[in-house]
């Protein structure tokens, strides 16, 4: 009987290329949570020339933390109506986009028409251009046409940047359902409008989901379409912070990005508990 | 010498052990396959061999070289993926020369090498094919030329056949066997599909929960299976439940209910041991229910030579006719899970009906006998 | 017969959807580019690009835009490509934070991660402290308002864009091609250079296409990280449109940029449908 040798370390998988692997993505992770972490503790701070709250990392000082920044926030009636607009608008595109997006979606996938693919094409084609270029072209159509009236044309020109991924997104998630299914529903005796309702709407709800929520974020944060569709009196909430900070940088922009954050991650929890993680990875 | 030797291989994973203590030695030139169901460890222990995977225990030492340390592209082993594994972003011939541009041969080496390989397989028009024309055939044809063009010492193949259907894979095994014995190649062979095991192998390894149970010629594994293991594994056979009554110098006698029955005596085994009784299903004749008086035993010698036969009572429950035999299913008390089947050829004089009671007859020296006994079993 | 009208008539379903962004995108994008084409007499003319090109400065604006988008690529496939096969072979765990740790700063949106790189990147922000209290530098370096910022700030948006691309084709690798590749004898340069690389070029092509289209067109970073001093194109064209009312100017700057960023999709696209013809999957069973 031959002696049992020890257990033997990997020899193959080299130990310091692991180690790499683990500071890599460490440091890749702090690299892309840390400014967010930094807009978060500036707006509890007290000074108003954008300092961190306390030095020590390792024993903050709560008691130098400020909620006055948030207070500011508040009071501001203009904050609140640009808020409320943003708001409005990114509900009402997403809305408008979800339903033609899926139209849209379902005509490609079903219809047999030719040129299927160029249509696609066509549909997705917004996202490859720059928004700065949509944004001046829609300026100069609507001021052309005469139309002034800011919440509409806010809501056009966020349709047209929200429902091409929605399209994508709900016509990939189309090309996997199995219409078969449909077929048999309408044996087991449900009408085919009936049929569509009860099995494609909740096969497909993840990709309505993810795609609505990721639009409506989009629509939140978007820049180059909505400075030039607002005016100096009705602003989306991304136009408004950059004209503060322009203008009178204070802590309260922490304070509103922090709130802005949270509305992400909290819209990014909804998705993740009404989809799971693992159908998000795939949008 | 032996060109692969295995000393006391052992592999864990974290929730158990997938090979224990295995040897193995295999000469230069055979071809040995590594036979047993999903899960046994086969697969494991290839990619050990190659070098894919690490061993925790033991050696493995080609050509009286200990390899176990060597990283994969230093061993010189040819390995035959179950997928085919085709570099997609490269042609046929591409594929073919990775492995000599590997060694860095010049290019008319390689061309040279390349085209022998393609001849070889009977491919040499397929050179500047994209792989992902191919069919299955044809893949499995350049994962083979492609590992042979490096000349390795030895060739693994991770059951390359079982994507492809029955007859093509028919066709292939043997084609496959001339072409490794042409290279004079060394070839570890793993399958889950014991008749092609059987059909190619020139020593077969029976695994079965990370050890092999039975190491030997094709036609020993089958006739003289050492466990019930190889015995299910390997062929159909007839199996009844017992226990040894009384043991002689040369033979046994077990108590199958209420008949008994002869073996050969084996050694490690007791009175009053339980044990498993198989006898393959072709050594067995089925007769009509005779007088003792009766009974020709001259008509047997064919499959007794010796004239010890036993004899056992049973009825007839199914007839199922396959074209070139009928297969007899037999109910008895004493039948154990496996139902009892026995074959029929076509030109039996003798075709019994169902309900009908049969006597069936077979060699002693045919029977196998197996240790139910938990603690006999492990030693 | 009924069948096939229906079938036909399933195509109209998309016509609000067409319709709509007919009306609404290639509508005005065409009147952008017939504004680009007409003159102040209103006659055809090629005059706002001559002009346009004929003016040393806007050489340096288009040198700059172009500059800091190559940076930024390159940047960005450095740092993605590491990232990307450093999350593929790691467990599921760390992959699903990491994906979330790439996902929130993008839900998150421009603005906000720009504002934050304008405190970072301060002469007592982060940033600094840290290269002084690493020692690499002795003094707090200028870093708002230069490229190095810029190209900083763009990185940290961007990235994600160049990695996730990359990590869905780098997770699909079948990772028995590279064991092949081992078992003929390839030492792992030699497995990794001529097998892995150019499986994961399709993802690679993808996320500088994206990357370095959406650095060309960026406003808000450069607006808050560089300032009005050093210009890039979609600046000068907010500019044009914003303040200077400049229309002709403008829409040619607007076409040139639309031109650039068609131009960057266009070509990956290409390239992208070249390495699909030479890479088919092979259609095997396992």
């Amino acid at each position: 009987m031959n002696p049992v040798k020890p257990l033997r370390s990997s020899g193959f998988h080299l130990k310091p290329l692991k180690l790499l692997q683990f500071f890599l993505l460490l440091g890749v992770a702090i690299f892309m949570l840390t400014p967010l972490i930094v807009v978060l503790l500036v707006s509890f701070s007290q000074s108003a020339v954008f300092n961190l709250p306390s030095a020590n990392w390792f024993d903050p000082d709560f008691s130098q933390w400020s909620l006055k920044w948030y207070r500011s926030m508040l009071n501001r009636k203009e904050l609140m109506s640009t808020f409320s607009l943003s708001i409005f608008v990114a509900v009402t595109a997403t809305l408008v986009s979800l339903v033609l997006g899926t139209l849209c979606a379902y005509a490609l996938d079903r219809g047999t028409f030719k040129g299927r693919d160029a249509l696609l094409a066509f549909l997705v084609s917004p996202l490859m251009m720059p928004g700065l270029v949509l944004g001046v072209a829609m300026l100069q159509a609507f001021r052309a046409i005469g139309l002034y009236e800011v919440s509409i044309a806010l809501i056009i020109g966020h349709i047209v940047i929200t429902l091409p991924y929605i399209t994508r997104t709900v016509h990939a998630s189309l090309n996997l359902f199995d219409m078969g299914l449909i077929e048999a529903a309408q044996t087991l005796g449900t009408a085919k409008y009936q049929a569509i309702l009860k099995v494609m709407v909740p096969a497909l709800s993840p990709a309505f989901l993810t795609s609505g929520l990721f639009s409506f974020l989009a629509s939140m944060d978007n820049y180059p379409i909505s400075i030039f569709l607002t005016t100096a009196r009705e602003k989306t909430l991304p136009v408004e912070i950059l004209k503060l900070l322009e203008e009178s940088p204070d802590p309260t922009i922490a304070a509103i990005s922090t709130c802005l954050i949270f509305l992400s991650i909290l819209t990014l929890y909804i998705a993740q508990r009404l989809v799971g993680l693992k159908r998000l990875v795939q949008f | 010498m032996s060109t692969l030797v295995l000393r006391n291989v052992g592999k864990r994973y974290s929730t158990h052990q997938v090979i224990d203590g295995l040897n193995l030695e295999i000469h230069s030139g055979e071809f040995v396959s590594l036979l047993g169901p999903s899960g046994c460890g086969k697969t494991t222990l290839l990619r050990i061999i190659a070098g894919l995977t690490q061993c925790d225990d033991g050696e493995v030492l080609l050509d009286g070289n200990d390899i176990t340390d060597l990283a994969p592209h230093k061993r010189g082993v040819g390995v035959v993926f179950q997928n085919y594994a085709l570099f997609p972003h490269l042609n046929v011939y591409e594929n073919i020369a990775f492995g000599l541009k590997a060694k860095r041969l010049d290019a008319e080496a390689i061309d040279a090498e390349v085209k022998q390989a393609l001849l070889s397989v009977q491919m040499s028009q397929f050179s500047d094919r994209s792989v992902a024309g191919l069919s299955g055939g044809q893949q499995q044809r350049i994962a083979v030329a492609r590992a042979l063009a490096t000349k390795p010492k030895l060739i693994l193949l991770d059951e390359p056949l079982s994507a492809l259907d029955r007859k093509l894979r028919e066709a292939m095994q043997i084609e496959l066997k001339h072409l490794l014995r042409d290279a004079g190649m060394t070839a570890v062979f793993v399958t889950h599909d014991q008749e092609e095991a059987l059909v190619m192998s020139d020593r077969i390894a029976v695994m079965n929960k990370g050890i092999i149970e039975q190491l030997d010629l094709p036609e020993r594994v089958y006739a003289r299976p050492k466990t019930a293991f190889v015995l299910n594994f390997v062929g159909l056979s007839a199996q009844w439940h017992g226990s040894i009554c009384s043991q002689g110098l040369d033979l046994m006698t077990i108590k199958l209910g209420e008949a008994s029955i002869d073996c050969p005596t084996q050694v490690g085994m007791s009175v009053g041991s339980p044990v498993l009784i198989g006898v393959r299903p072709e050594r067995i004749r089925v007769q009509a229910v005779m007088d003792e008086l009766e009974s020709p035993i001259d008509s047997l010698v064919d499959i007794a030579p010796d004239r010890k036969i036993n004899k056992i009572r049973m009825t007839v429950r199914e007839l199922v006719f396959r074209g070139s035999n009928t297969l007899c299913y037999l109910d008895s008390a004493l039948a154990g899970e496996v139902p009892i089947i026995v074959e029929l050829s076509a030109n039996t004089t003798y075709t019994p009906q169902v309900g009908e009671g049969v006597d069936l007859v077979w060699a002693v020296r045919d029977t196998l006998i197996f240790s139910l006994d938990p603690v006999a079993c492990n030693s | 017969m009924k069948y096939k009208k229906i079938k036909r008539s399933i195509a109209w379903l998309a016509l609000p959807g067409v319709g709509f962004l007919s009306l609404v995108f290639v509508v005005p994008l065409l009147a952008l580019l017939a504004t680009s084409l007409i003159g102040p007499d209103n006659h055809f003319t090629l005059s706002g690009y001559v002009s346009f090109f004929s003016d040393k400065f806007n050489f340096g604006v288009l040198s700059n835009t172009l500059k800091i988008a190559t940076w930024v690529t390159l940047i960005c496939l450095l740092i993605g490509y590491c990232v990307a096969f450093a999350m593929a072979s790691a467990s599921p765990l760390i992959q699903a934070i990491m994906f979330l740790i790439f996902i929130i700063p993008l839900s998150v949106g421009v603005v906000v991660k720009a504002f934050a790189w304008t405190i970072l990147l301060r002469s007592n922000g982060l940033v600094n402290r840290i290269l002084i209290s690493m020692g690499i530098a002795d003094e707090p370096l200028k870093l708002l308002f230069t490229e190095s910022g810029l190209i900083i700030g763009a990185v940290h948006v961007f990235l994600p864009f160049m990695v996730l691309p990359i990590f869905a084709v780098v997770r699909q690798l079948d990772h028995r091609l590279a064991e092949a590749a081992s078992t003929l004898g390839a030492n792992p340069v030699r497995t990794f250079v001529k097998i892995t690389l150019p499986l994961t070029l399709p993802g690679v092509v993808a996320g500088c296409s994206f990357v370095f289209s959406m650095t060309l067109s960026m406003y808000v970073i450069p607006s808050l990280l560089i300032g009005d001093r050093y210009q890039t194109l979609p600046g000068l064209i907010a500019r044009a449109y914003l303040f200077m009312r400049d229309r002709q100017n403008g829409s040619v700057m607007a076409v040139l940029l639309l031109s650039m960023a068609i131009a960057a999709v266009v070509l990956s696209a290409l390239i992208t449908r070249q390495l699909q013809r030479s890479q088919k999957t092979l259609a095997s069973s396992v």
